[in-house]
């Protein structure tokens, strides 16, 4: 339990610490997403109600942080990263025995497709409310430029978390024994 | 599937479906409460920012020192031969600058605001300001530098606000072409890549024949925003099937932007 209430503060953390990093201008202006590789290492190191508490606590603080009501309008339902940060967790979790095997390849190319997949999803909503769906390079780069900077990121922060889970004593669910 | 799971997945499917049924007064308010828990955090991580990218841009490595070094000991010949005359001309400009300072001269009743954080997001131009409620500030109240128009607030919490930037492709200002008597709304682009992004001047007539450089402001059409508000310059204009486009160079530099004014009223 210490290593969820942890992975709680840090995806806090993460989700402030966004709001300070610039965008890069030598990748198209790609946003970097840290938020998104902490929920995905969550989804497969924690059992399934946890991993659903996490999905929907990121969920909740990525929405309330991105949703904009504008002339009294809402351009992207409350709710819509819950749902997206759900069914990616989810997958994420259905993962977890090769995880549990030590295999983490799979699961940090997997944070880099999911947290471009949250970009994208964000990006069609907001061109199916605004139309003209347009699809240039530099969205592309855009969509697919966070993406791979999680991926990137993503060995550091999964040995990172796994220290830390290591520290707080923190056992990795029945998966790991029975693939050991 | 465990029951436990069930029941897991039973609860949230609940709290979704609780927040998908948000409508927009839900909406605003949930942001609001979000904003107000995190305020101390973005403005304590404001002030940090700022220590840290001190502290890098102070730091260089020995060959950039020696150029430097080499190239100050110029300037300093040179700078010592005008400081001189500069000295009598020091006490005139400060006076100046006092005079012309903004808020003094401004025909608006303003709040100064310091811009706390930038949105993390991709396709939302958002900026976090230091004031709110308490100071008065009110949703769709104009955002301003002393160069011209930033934006509108679109949320607001006790203390702190966000602010709507001109460059984002929802924020639309009527706006009125200086030397003509074109109207037509302003708007930004879905994507810039640039740190400097463009703006859009549309529904413009054909024959509007705009030159670059033209100033743009606001017309006060729609209420949000009062007239007078510098916008932009005309950059190119082009002649679309239906009507006449321009796209503007942005009278601030919304990419760099660290003190703003909330227009509050008209003095």
């Amino acid at each position: 339990m210490i290593f969820f209430f942890l992975l709680l503060l840090l995806v806090l953390a993460a989700q402030i610490a966004e709001l300070f990093i610039p965008a890069l201008p030598w990748l198209y202006s790609a946003h970097v997403y840290i938020v998104p590789v902490i929920v995905f290492y969550g989804a497969m190191a924690l059992p399934f109600p946890l991993m659903l508490a996490l999905a929907l606590y990121a969920g909740v603080l990525l929405d309330a942080l991105t949703v904009q009501v504008i002339g009294g309008k809402v351009e992207i339902s409350t709710g819509s990263s819950i749902l997206l940060y759900g069914v990616l967790a989810g997958i994420m979790h259905g993962l977890r025995p090769l995880f549990a095997r030590g295999r983490w390849e799979v699961h940090c190319i997997l944070s880099g497709i999911f947290t471009s997949l949250i970009v994208l999803a964000q990006y069609l909503m907001i061109t199916f409310r605004r139309g003209s769906i347009v699809f240039t390079r530099e969205i592309w780069w855009q969509i697919g430029g966070p993406g791979l900077i999680a991926m990137a990121v993503a060995p550091i922060l999964f040995w990172l978390l796994q220290w830390m889970g290591r520290m707080t004593a923190y056992a990795y669910g029945p998966e790991r024994g029975r693939f050991e | 599937m465990s029951r436990t799971n069930i029941i897991a997945l039973l609860i949230f499917g609940a709290i979704l479906g609780y927040f998908l049924s948000f409508g927009p007064d839900m909406t605003q308010k949930f942001k609001s409460g979000v904003y107000q828990l995190l305020a101390p955090f973005l403005t304590s991580g404001s002030g940090l920012k700022k220590q840290i990218t001190s502290v890098s841009t102070g730091l260089k490595s020995l060959d950039q020192l020696e150029h430097q070094n080499s190239a100050l000991q110029v300037e300093n010949r040179e700078l010592r031969a005008t400081n001189q005359g500069l000295r009598d001309v020091e006490h005139e400009v400060n006076r100046l600058r006092h005079a012309l300072n903004y808020r003094e001269r401004s025909v608006f009743k303003l709040i100064a605001a310091e811009i706390v954080a930038r949105d993390s997001s991709t396709w939302w131009r958002t900026v976090t300001i230091n004031r709110g409620k308490r100071d008065g500030i009110e949703i769709d109240m104009s955002v301003v530098t002393a160069e011209g128009l930033v934006g509108k607030i679109t949320t607001i919490s006790n203390n702190i606000s966000v602010v709507l930037l001109a460059s984002d492709e929802n924020c639309r200002v009527a706006a009125s072409v200086e030397g003509s008597r074109e109207q037509g709304i302003v708007s930004g682009e879905r994507v810039t890549t640039g740190l400097s992004p463009l703006l859009d001047l549309n529904f413009l007539t054909k024959q509007a024949g705009l030159k670059p450089g033209q100033k743009v402001y606001t017309s006060g059409v729609g209420g949000v925003f009062p007239s007078g508000l510098l916008i932009g310059a005309v950059k190119t204009f082009r002649v679309r099937e239906l009507d006449g486009q321009a796209q503007l160079t942005p009278a601030v530099d919304l990419s760099h932007l660290e003190d703003v004014f909330i227009v509050t009223g008209r003095r």
